[in-house]
């Protein structure tokens, strides 16, 4: 339904720009693309674009998403309803929750409070380019091995801002995960085994006080 | 959110131009479009400045620091010659929302966010903010409302940076029309405590360009209370800044946030304080004086106790002992 | 006579969730993330009145937005709105932005009425009536028990306290929702819920279907705590508008929907005077409750405890007894089963009101509690959690701790009746001749790890790995299981598995003439099937499972006495289930009703606004939920009992948290305060601090 992507993104782009500059040198054109383009960028610097969809290209897990998607739609309404990247989930809407959290580059955001036409030109990463060739990276590995999971819908935003968090930070204290993990939450009551397992995939092990006792 | 217009302006006039009578100014987004998202303002043009040239720096000047309106919290937290210069405005920082909106959110869109009132935020009441007929919290529920009022609306700012800017008596520059404004964080919310439906100074069409920060204090603090320990609003937020000499305070100034429609100070306490040794007695008497004509409300009156508390620790906290 | 083996490899053990993959990858879908062909988005309208006569809903104009595929009314267009945030209409686009759009093109006639919102205001006898011929309150009567006013006589002490509990929403993750699709071959929903079943006979019977033409897919869901039963207003209308577009529509509801039509725990206002004997022993224990349920009061609140009643008194064995209960209408949405129903709120009074109680004969309220609680398996979980929290040495006199910042313990004790494991659970195994198996059972992995307790069960049984077993849970086309509540699912698929198993194997061997077809001869037997993979079936068998659940919870807590912030240090759970399946999410189970007790008794309150009628914090910033920096150190001692067979612990792990606590604060600071949640000004409250009103 909403995959719609314009299959010649470069030549409307061509059409527009002429139009725009009166001329129908058309063959002209086709010769010089990247003289073109950038002359396009500076033509449409202060362009006002929308209410209606225009083209937005996104670059996410290293692969590029071509949507036409209107200004008002949000990089997480993006990824969820216009590509099948659904992993980020929405919880709330309202930068609240966490769920919907993914990287802009190093640096963990709320999806759903970021302008999809804003998110063009960096690289996005979502819960499902973490793991490189079915290899689960240490962070998701740490969350199954420490059980920091249960009905798993706020688990991708934790493990994003895990991740982010142990790339700028490899050896962080109890409360430098709890600093970068204070914009997400969890109803289910992962947080402990959460903390466990951001210390285990900084190949720290936290001893547990769990006991088992036979009654009888 | 309704639908609306893009654009991203390169220049400040042009963004003017752009944003003309309608349209809004996009930063960092954390309140504009969380403000779209329930329909409590109207626009059809945003316009994306976060492409202007110059506002996106810290600068340390001889007297003062510059930190450019496109300067994120996060910059802020990061920064580790701010945390010496102003211990104060890094323990702000840092205590803001989450990582990820701190990531995102700017020094101008942190000064210039909307209320939080629930009243205010709730898209099906039209309280006398905008511009309906009553200010539903003043009889109703009130617990996170103001101490000090100057008008019926009784929103209290909540900019931690605002706070904290005034302690240390910082200088906002703000483009109206052309012309460069230099505003102190009174005059920034002068607007909100004599005006019910403003949420600060600024007038359509204005730009935050930049804060300006004197150097004159080397020390300040910063402190808040929630009902949870992070990602929660204050309910009270305290900031101190002075210059500390063989014990002796001076050029102190002690503002309060969350407790009024402007971060709140009162001269006759910096006075008291000048001169003083900082020690728990002298806190106190300052904590008296600033919370001197507090009037609660029904549910609000325990922020008195909280903020003599925070104002004292605040203070004391400039001593540096931990 | 069927029974669990004594030496176990992985029951009892610690097994990572076989679903954890999918989940830290993203593959996990739920219901929100499917998109089968042509699907729409869908999105409710709801009423902005809190009390309203509806005489029209306009969609013409809705129909006219570009991208809108179908509208339909909720109910009628003449119908009378109850509460803030009832459905009103709903509508289907090809994006979300079209259905923004078309829902404030929705034109809505109506005339605003009376309300009422607040469960004191409710009571008044002038308050308007939220149901036309019923008063908002009817008046309880007392159930008596003994000689309650004699016995009062002969207390050595007694205490009388006012204890409250507000409204408390459920908030998972996930919203309530579905994506549907409905065919001429029928409906399918792909639901968020605790009860495929309870869904698809919903969905049947609304949409006047055989329940045959109706399936329910759940493989992942974000929580439920009891909300998620049945097919919801938003079920019906996502299937008439797929019907109407000829689409499938993904309805999911708001956060912002979430608090005011879905469910919640009731709130409760309880008066209790309470007496005992100069050695300790309970008297008496007179009691007044009121709570609301919102509009269904009574009957109508959809399981759960009918209306606000709560178990009174709570857990401890007293002679006299006088208990007047009643729910008081509100015009608000209405309650719905909240895991525990009715127990956070009665242990919170009770156990706040045995700790007032022992303060007062000068006992410890350790002792106390031993001295009045007749439940042996919590006497000596008091006793493990003693030790190990070091009680004896921690605690001191209420409010003697030194200092500004102030220290406090508590403890609490829970029971959990449960209604024990549902008989009609049933499942399926299709073996392979390769020796691969997939179970199939309709019950739903809410998150509790119910994928895993098969795996577990079904590798203990077949002598294999847990990895070995696949397993596929949440559609009704799966032989039917009970719907995951009142902490019985697990008591209920382990059985069941156990007696597949058990099938199995005996077919196995008598296909492969190989005695004992588990562990290492499994292929080998596997190998003999033939070509077509034999399935075996099974049901829940006697023998394995039984009823009830408790445990004990201590709080340690710090209050700072002049601006008023609680922070709970540590809390310790001691609780028993049976027989552990898997060690692991069973200490997740534990934490989480613990996190889960602590937002109420801290953080959580459903806010009315009685000047407007609406709820004022339908969101995650002013409706606060325990963040990753608030929560404690939580230990859990996890008590065996192979002896009891299977239970479960969903619920009991989170009723005892707000009475620790509580009591913990009221050590500390020597003061009692009696109303949730305990926010810093109630705190300088109590402390006498807080400033009168002169605004």
């Amino acid at each position: 339904m909403k995959n719609s992507e314009p299959e010649n993104f470069g030549a409307h782009s061509r059409r527009t720009f002429l139009k725009s500059l009166g001329t129908v040198a058309a063959t002209a054109a086709t010769a010089q693309v990247t003289t073109v383009a950038a002359e396009l960028e500076k033509a449409n610097a202060e362009k006002i674009i929308g209410p209606n969809a225009v083209p937005v290209t996104l670059k996410v897990n290293g692969e590029k998403l071509k949507l036409m998607l209107e200004p008002r739609v949000t990089l997480l309404d993006a990824l969820r309803n216009y590509s099948s990247l659904t992993g980020a989930k929405e919880g709330c809407d309202r930068a609240s929750c966490g769920a919907c959290t993914v990287l802009l580059g190093d640096l963990p955001v709320y999806s759903c409070q970021k302008l999809a036409i804003e998110a063009q030109g960096q690289e996005i990463t979502t819960i499902e380019g973490l793991a490189k060739g079915g290899k689960l990276t240490k962070v998701q590995s740490a969350f199954i091995e420490k059980d920091a999971l249960q009905c798993g819908y706020c688990t991708p935003g934790f493990v994003m801002s895990v991740t982010a968090l142990l790339k700028r930070n490899s050896h962080p204290s109890a409360a430098e995960v709890k600093h970068a993990c204070a914009g997400n939450l969890c109803r289910c009551g992962c947080q402990p085994h959460i903390l466990q397992a951001a210390f285990k995939a900084a190949g720290v092990e936290m001893p547990t006080k769990t006991e088992v006792v036979n009654y009888a | 959110m309704n639908a609306f217009q893009y654009a991203t302006a390169h220049s400040t006039g042009s963004a003017r131009e752009l944003v003309g009578d309608k349209g809004a100014y996009l930063a960092g987004g954390n309140d504009l479009l969380g403000l779209l998202k329930d329909y409590l303002i109207s626009t059809d043009t945003l316009v994306n400045i976060k492409s202007l040239p110059g506002l996106g720096k810290i600068e340390r000047g001889s007297k003062s620091w510059t930190l450019g309106a496109l300067v994120t919290v996060a910059h802020i937290e990061n920064d580790a010659d701010i945390k010496k210069a102003f211990p104060g405005l890094h323990e702000a920082a840092s205590e803001i929302a989450s990582l990820q909106i701190r990531n995102v959110a700017t020094v101008g869109g942190n000064l210039a966010q909307h209320s939080r009132c629930w009243y205010f935020r709730h898209r099906d009441i039209q309280c006398l903010k905008k511009h309906g007929g009553l200010c539903y919290a003043r009889n109703s529920e009130n617990r996170y409302h103001s101490l000090f009022t100057g008008n019926d609306c009784i929103s209290p700012v909540v900019s931690s940076l605002a706070t904290t800017f005034a302690a240390l008596d910082a200088t906002a520059i703000v483009l109206r029309d052309g012309k460069e404004l230099r505003w102190s964080m009174a005059d920034l919310y002068a607007d909100a405590w004599k005006n019910p439906y403003a949420h600060n100074s600024l007038q359509p069409g204005d730009l935050i360009l930049r804060v300006e920060i004197p150097t004159s204090r080397s020390r300040s603090a910063y402190m808040q209370v929630s009902d949870k320990h992070t990602f929660d609003w204050a309910l009270v937020s305290c900031a101190a800044a002075a210059e500390l000499t063989d014990g002796k305070l001076k050029s102190p100034r002690v503002a309060l946030g969350s407790i009024s429609p402007k971060p709140h100070e009162v001269a006759e306490a910096n006075e008291f304080l000048d001169g003083k040794v900082l020690d728990d007695a002298t806190a106190t008497r300052a904590a008296d004086l600033i919370l001197r004509d507090a009037k609660p409300l029904e549910f609000n009156g325990y922020k008195v106790p909280m903020a003599h508390a925070l104002i004292r620790r605040t203070l004391l906290k400039l001593k540096g002992d931990v | 006579m069927p029974s669990w083996p004594a030496e176990t490899k992985y029951i009892s053990h610690a097994t990572t969730r076989i679903d954890g993959p999918a989940k830290v990858t993203g593959r996990a879908r739920y219901s929100s993330d499917i998109q089968e062909n042509g699907w729409l988005y869908g999105m409710i309208l709801r009423s902005k009145w809190p009390t309203a006569k509806i005489t029209d809903i306009n969609l013409d104009k809705a129909l006219q937005i570009p991208g809108i595929k179908a509208a339909v009314l909720a109910r009628d267009k003449n119908m009378t709105v109850r509460y803030y945030g009832e459905e009103l209409a709903a509508v289907a686009g090809t994006t979300k932005q079209a259905c923004l759009d078309a829902l404030r093109a929705i034109e809505v006639t109506a005339e605003a009425l009376p309300f009422v919102v607040r469960e004191n205001d409710a009571k008044k006898p002038d308050a308007p009536r939220v149901w036309e011929n019923a008063p908002n309150y009817p008046a309880p009567r007392a159930r008596d028990h003994g000689d309650v006013d004699t016995a009062f006589g002969q207390c050595a002490a007694v205490i009388e306290g006012f204890y409250s509990a507000p409204v408390q929403i459920h908030n998972p993750m996930e919203t309530m929702g579905n994506t549907v699709s409905w065919t001429d071959d029928g409906v399918t929903a792909w639901s968020s819920t605790q009860g495929i079943s309870s869904v698809r006979d919903g969905l049947a019977g609304s949409l006047r279907l055989d329940q045959s033409k109706v399936r329910v897919i759940t493989e992942y869901m974000g929580g439920g705590f009891g909300a998620k039963f049945g097919a919801g207003v938003e079920g019906v209308l996502a299937a008439k508008l797929s019907k109407e577009a000829k689409a499938p529509v993904r309805l999911m509801l708001t956060r912002f929907d979430q608090a005011l039509a879905v469910g919640n725990r009731p709130s409760s206002f309880q008066k209790i005077k309470m007496g005992a004997a100069a050695d300790g022993t309970l008297l008496a224990f007179e009691a007044e409750n009121y709570g609301t349920a919102g509009i269904g009061a009574g009957g109508d609140s959809g399981g759960g405890g009918g209306g606000a009643d709560i178990p009174m008194p709570y857990l401890y064995k007293v002679p006299n007894t006088r208990v007047k209960q009643s729910a008081v209408a509100v015009n608000a949405g209405s309650a719905r089963a909240f895991r525990a129903p009715g127990n956070p709120p009665a242990s919170f009074g009770m156990e706040s009101a045995m700790d007032d109680l022992a303060v007062k004969l000068g006992m410890d309220p350790l002792e106390f509690r031993l001295k009045n609680d007749p439940n042996k398996i919590r006497q000596h979980e008091y006793a493990l959690g003693a030790e190990k929290f070091g009680w004896k040495q921690k605690y001191q006199k209420p409010g003697s701790s030194p200092g500004v910042v102030k220290t406090g313990i508590g403890c609490a004790g829970a029971a959990w009746p449960a209604g024990g494991p549902s008989r009609n659970t049933n499942g399926e195994a299709q073996i392979n001749p390769d020796g691969s198996i997939e179970f199939r059972l309709g019950v739903q992995d809410i998150g509790t790890g119910t994928r895993t307790v098969i795996a577990v069960v079904a590798a203990e049984m077949l002598g294999l790995k847990p990895e070995q077993i696949t397993v596929k849970v949440g559609d009704t086309r799966f032989p039917p299981g009970p719907g995951s509540g009142g902490s019985t699912t697990c008591a209920s698929i382990s059985p069941t598995v156990y007696d597949i198993c058990t099938k199995a194997l005996e077919q196995l061997q008598t296909l492969s003439g190989i005695a004992d077809a588990r562990g290492e001869n499994w292929f080998k037997a596997c190998k003999k099937i033939g070509i077509n993979p034999i399935t075996v079936h099974g049901q829940w068998i006697e023998g394995l499972s039984t009823n009830p659940a408790g445990g004990v919870q201590f709080a340690e807590v710090d209050v700072d006495t002049e601006t008023g912030l609680v922070t709970v240090k540590k809390m310790l759970g001691v609780h028993d289930c049976g027989l552990i399946i898997d060690t692991l999410t069973l200490e997740s189970q534990i934490n989480g009703g613990i996190i889960m007790g602590m937002g109420y008794a801290l953080y959580e309150e459903r806010v009315m606004d009685d000047l407007s009628g609406v709820v004022l914090n339908p969101n995650f910033e002013t409706y606060k939920l325990p963040g990753i920096a608030d929560v404690p150190e939580i230990e859990v001692i996890l008590v065996n009992m192979p002896e009891r067979g299977v239970i479960g612990i969903g619920e009991p792990a989170t009723v005892p948290t707000a009475g620790a606590i509580a009591n913990a604060v009221a050590n500390a600071i020597g003061v009692r305060v009696g109303s949730l949640p305990i926010t810093p000004a109630k705190i300088l409250a109590a402390l006498g601090k807080v400033p009168p009103a002169t605004a």
